[in-house]
């Protein structure tokens, strides 16, 4: 879906867990996108965002949800919507998923939560 | 360093590749409704900059050329070239020259004062000033994107937003340019690789499609939609193979008409 949506509302909590999650990349070099994707999440229903990736650069994709009593996944897609074999990360509420792609390209990043309510999430990426 | 290498060297644990909580592909409909934002789906000039680093090591001081002013009263015109200032900031920071990310940074600054936008936007020309004083790359490369992303949530809040699409076509032009202009004298498979980005161009064609009508009718618009379907056939290669040597040039020259176009107001069509 080609359409252009501005950024979500988002508590200031999620969206700083995501972003201390994020850093503990940056030590090696990778930058934090100021760029955000934020919104609410609800289990059984996980939503995707489309992102565009360089041959050449790694990434990491690091996210966060309020509600401490759900699981959260980072799931990592190629443009045909093949599922990617990446690193993950999860923790309890924050989650992450690092990826190296083979070609430049539009890839899909997948976020849900198993169990607990709905909850607000942000997600944000590193890169070098 | 390995990505496993950097969650483990936070002390953070790391699940082996391949363990997903996902174990399916997509459906057409889940790719259908993937959200589609500016904010993040557009990569930024940096990350194009940083990929091509990578691969090819080009010489950023070569590449960065200060632009003059632009004096026109036209803010389709404004807000591209707001645009093409930010990737040109991202160029100066890659070329550690921080007279050239102050000067760029108050090009920046001076074109989005005449578009209206916040008061809270014109501190960050400070804050740019200040980290470029300090040789701060990292930060700098931050604070480019904070400002851009300030100044199109302030256009949004000022009704404006038909100008957000603009900036971010500016910016993508003027990367696209940058590295198109290294690859075709510098030319490898993987480099090219790296402008394989048709998505990108669907969306700003798919921006630009939905501008008002009036804005439709400016000869930069019209210039600029033509000559980016063409750079859509270019990227579009099949099995998502490289650019070819040829494909590369083409879409250099494409992308040089493009920066003069947004620079002087004009297009040939």
């Amino acid at each position: 879906m080609l359409t252009a949506q501005e950024p979500a509302p988002t508590s200031v909590t999620a969206r700083s867990r995501a972003l201390e999650l994020a850093g503990a990349f940056a030590n090696d070099g990778y930058k934090i996108r100021d760029g955000f994707w934020a919104g609410t999440l609800e289990a059984g229903k996980p939503q995707f965002l489309q992102v565009n990736l360089f041959f050449g650069n790694e990434y990491w994709f690091s996210a966060a949800a309020l509600d401490p009593s759900g699981k959260l996944s980072v799931t990592l897609f190629d443009e045909d919507g093949n599922l990617l074999k990446e690193e993950i990360f999860q923790d309890g509420a924050s989650a992450a998923a690092g990826l190296v792609p083979g070609t430049s390209g539009k890839y899909f990043v997948r976020l849900a939560i198993l169990g607990g309510d709905k909850s607000e999430f942000c997600l944000v990426y590193s890169y070098k | 360093m390995s990505v496993r290498c950097v969650f483990l060297a936070a002390g953070l644990a790391v699940f082996p590749a391949g363990f997903s909580p996902a174990s399916e592909a997509m459906t057409k409909d889940q790719i259908k409704s993937a959200v589609v934002s500016d904010a993040i789906t557009i990569p930024t000039p940096g990350e194009f900059f940083a990929a091509m680093d990578e691969q090819g090591q080009p010489n950023w001081t070569q590449m960065f050329l200060p632009k003059a002013s632009v004096n026109t009263a036209s803010r389709e015109q404004m807000a591209l070239m707001l645009g093409v200032l930010v990737a040109d900031g991202y160029l100066a920071v890659e070329a550690q020259d921080g007279q050239g990310v102050k000067n760029t940074g108050k090009e920046i600054i001076n074109l989005a004062k005449k578009l209206n936008v916040s008061q809270s936007v014109l501190g960050r020309g400070n804050s740019l000033s200040d980290f470029a004083e300090n040789n701060d790359w990292s930060a700098l490369r931050e604070e480019l994107e904070a400002t851009q992303n300030e100044v199109k949530l302030s256009m949004v809040e000022q009704k404006d937003k038909d100008l957000v699409i603009l900036v971010t076509v500016g910016a993508w032009v003027r990367g696209t340019q940058v590295a198109a202009e290294f690859i075709s004298k510098n030319y490898s498979p993987s480099l090219a690789g790296v402008l394989r980005q048709p998505a990108i161009v669907e969306y700003l064609l798919s921006g630009l499609a939905n501008l008002p009508e009036k804005l439709q009718e400016s000869p930069l618009i019209v210039g600029l939609r033509q000559k980016l379907g063409a750079v859509l056939a270019l990227v579009q290669t099949k099995d998502r193979a490289p650019l070819a040597p040829e494909a590369v040039s083409e879409l250099a020259a494409t992308m040089r008409e493009l920066v003069s176009a947004i620079s002087e107001g004009t297009t040939n069509e």
